[in-house]
């Protein structure tokens, strides 16, 4: 490793994990069909703003990711224990056909959410509230990774139990968190976060490394105060004094074993 | 069909109402029917920079509330008759109209008006909602600095999230001899982070300030200023003809300068 520059380190933050236990709006294939996985209910939203937040994330990962989707691939709805009427069922139909995709079923705890449902004319399979659609996901293993092509704007916050791959541009006033890895195949602006459940031997790369912030398990670092004359693929880890930075071609997993 | 643009920024105090009275006035002038909305209720301003206010009557809300006709409010421009206002109350806030009752509105006006342009109240709020509820296209006014374009970003964010995707960049209040100077960001920094196709600069002038102040829209003076000569190209790109950007590099005032920049060769 023959230039790692030495990014300011910043007092240790308070344990992460809580900023990932908050889940997103997230997709996952599963036997030719695409499972549309909604976060659950958190008490302290009121319900306009927390449909208004689940909104735009959807519409942020169709965005992101339509190219990956063959036509009319089928997709059921695992709406757990959100509320969402019949307007906010046609509307999520709506956004899922302009993708080309095509909501086929609804799974629900909800009693009312199911007969929305219901009465919208979809399948409808309502659990019982006790099987906790969130305990497959409580193991281990890490989510499989999150890759998406767009650019990262400010005020959007991605964040994902599991490596997020970004190809696009992560812009100042965003921030990514990942348990695992963060890969930019773009210029890192804004916040980045890898390891988010405490895992410091996560990485974080960049073709082009100007973050507001890196952090990867409890450490954190700012970018170096004068901007460096010219940009090279980068990686950021987690060594015995801190994050530090290398050139990408410079970096070897041996590094992290010296 | 006709053409709905919403004129939008995030933060305030950028230029969307000087923005949207000079374009709306250029198009008009152009042989467009066009209106403009005020959808900044309860801080309007657009009907000040056209100097049309003392001749409002009825408002948008007045509209909604089934109170007078539609076209009782539309106030027709005194110069060119092409142009109407569509004025938005004074006394009312932004949670007066639903964005429901806007698209219905702008619906409408489609039916008498080839352009339609919408000025959106700064923030992301109802307001923001209701102005780009009806919006297929977006003109994003930013000026080069770091706070205004983090907020630009944010609101080129929320556009997507809205199925708004035909986007437009116009940066504002440029002053070409400080970006020399590495004082102020570049039009490439700008787009750099934004990464949306670029409509036009306009270049800071002190003649916007006057022309807001008499309720006269730049581009009706007739002696144009390289601000008017600017928004004057910004249509004719926006109506898809290709027009060079103009050659905004500081005026080289003293030999000194000449030579200085003769020895740092030619900057892109």
């Amino acid at each position: 490793m023959t230039d790692p520059s030495v990014p300011t380190p910043v007092t240790s933050i308070p344990h992460a994990t809580e900023s990932v236990s908050v889940p997103q709006v997230r997709f996952r294939g599963e036997g030719g069909k695409l499972l549309l996985l909604l976060p659950p209910e958190r008490e302290t939203a009121t319900p306009t703003a927390a449909w208004t937040d689940l909104w735009q994330q959807l519409k942020q990962r169709l965005n992101a990711a339509e190219r990956f989707w063959q036509a009319n691939t089928p997709v059921h709805l695992i709406a757990r224990d959100r509320l969402l009427d019949a307007r906010q069922l046609q509307a999520i139909a709506d956004a899922l056909t302009d993708a080309q995709l095509q909501l086929k079923r609804v799974h629900t705890t909800r009693r009312q959410t199911a007969v929305a449902a219901a009465t919208a004319g979809f399948s409808v399979e309502q659990q019982p509230p006790i099987v906790h659609l969130n305990q497959e996901e409580s193991g281990q293993a890490l989510a499989e990774p999150l890759y998406i092509e767009t650019t990262v704007r400010s005020g959007v916050e991605i964040r994902h139990p599991g490596t997020v791959i970004v190809l696009g541009d992560v812009n100042p006033g965003s921030s990514i968190v990942a348990d695992g890895d963060v890969l930019v195949w773009g210029a890192l602006r804004g916040v980045a976060q890898a390891g988010a459940a405490g895992n410091s031997r996560c990485l974080i790369l960049a073709l082009r490394m100007e973050p507001t912030q890196i952090r990867i398990a409890d450490f954190v670092a700012r970018a170096p105060q004068t901007p460096p004359d010219q940009y090279w693929p980068e990686v950021a880890y987690v060594t015995g004094d801190g994050i530090r930075i290398a050139k990408a071609s410079d970096f070897s997993r041996e590094a992290l074993l010296e | 069909m006709s053409r709905i643009i919403v004129v939008t920024s995030g933060k305030g105090g950028v230029g969307k109402t000087t923005t949207t009275a000079n374009l709306g006035m250029a198009l008009a002038q152009r042989g467009h029917k066009v209106a403009v909305v005020d959808a900044d209720f309860g801080l309007r301003n657009l009907d000040l920079l056209l100097g049309l206010e003392n001749r409002i009557v009825y408002t948008a809300v007045e509209v909604l509330a089934g109170e007078c006709r539609l076209d009782q409010a539309l106030v027709r421009d005194k110069r060119q008759p092409n142009l109407a206002l569509l004025p938005a109350a004074q006394n009312r806030t932004k949670d007066a109209v639903t964005p429901d009752q806007m698209k219905r509105l702008v619906a409408a006006l489609t039916k008498a008006f080839h352009y339609i342009l919408i000025d959106c109240p700064a923030g992301i709020e109802m307001g923001f909602q209701n102005a780009i509820a009806s919006a297929r296209e977006a003109i994003i006014v930013t000026t080069p600095e770091v706070a205004a374009v983090r907020d630009a970003d944010r609101v080129v964010g929320l556009l997507e999230a809205n199925d708004v995707k035909r986007m437009y960049l116009i940066i504002n209040r440029l002053r070409p001899a400080m970006v020399e100077q590495d004082m102020m960001m570049s039009v490439k920094d700008v787009q750099d982070i934004l990464a949306i196709p670029l409509l036009g600069v306009v270049p800071d002038d002190e003649r916007v300030i006057v022309s807001t102040n008499r309720g006269e829209p730049l581009v009706l003076a007739e002696n144009p200023s390289s601000a008017a000569t600017a928004f004057s190209n910004i249509v004719r790109r926006l109506e898809g003809e290709k027009v060079p950007f103009m050659d905004l590099s500081a005026p080289p005032d003293d030999f000194f300068s000449r030579i200085r920049r003769f020895f740092q060769g030619h900057k892109p």
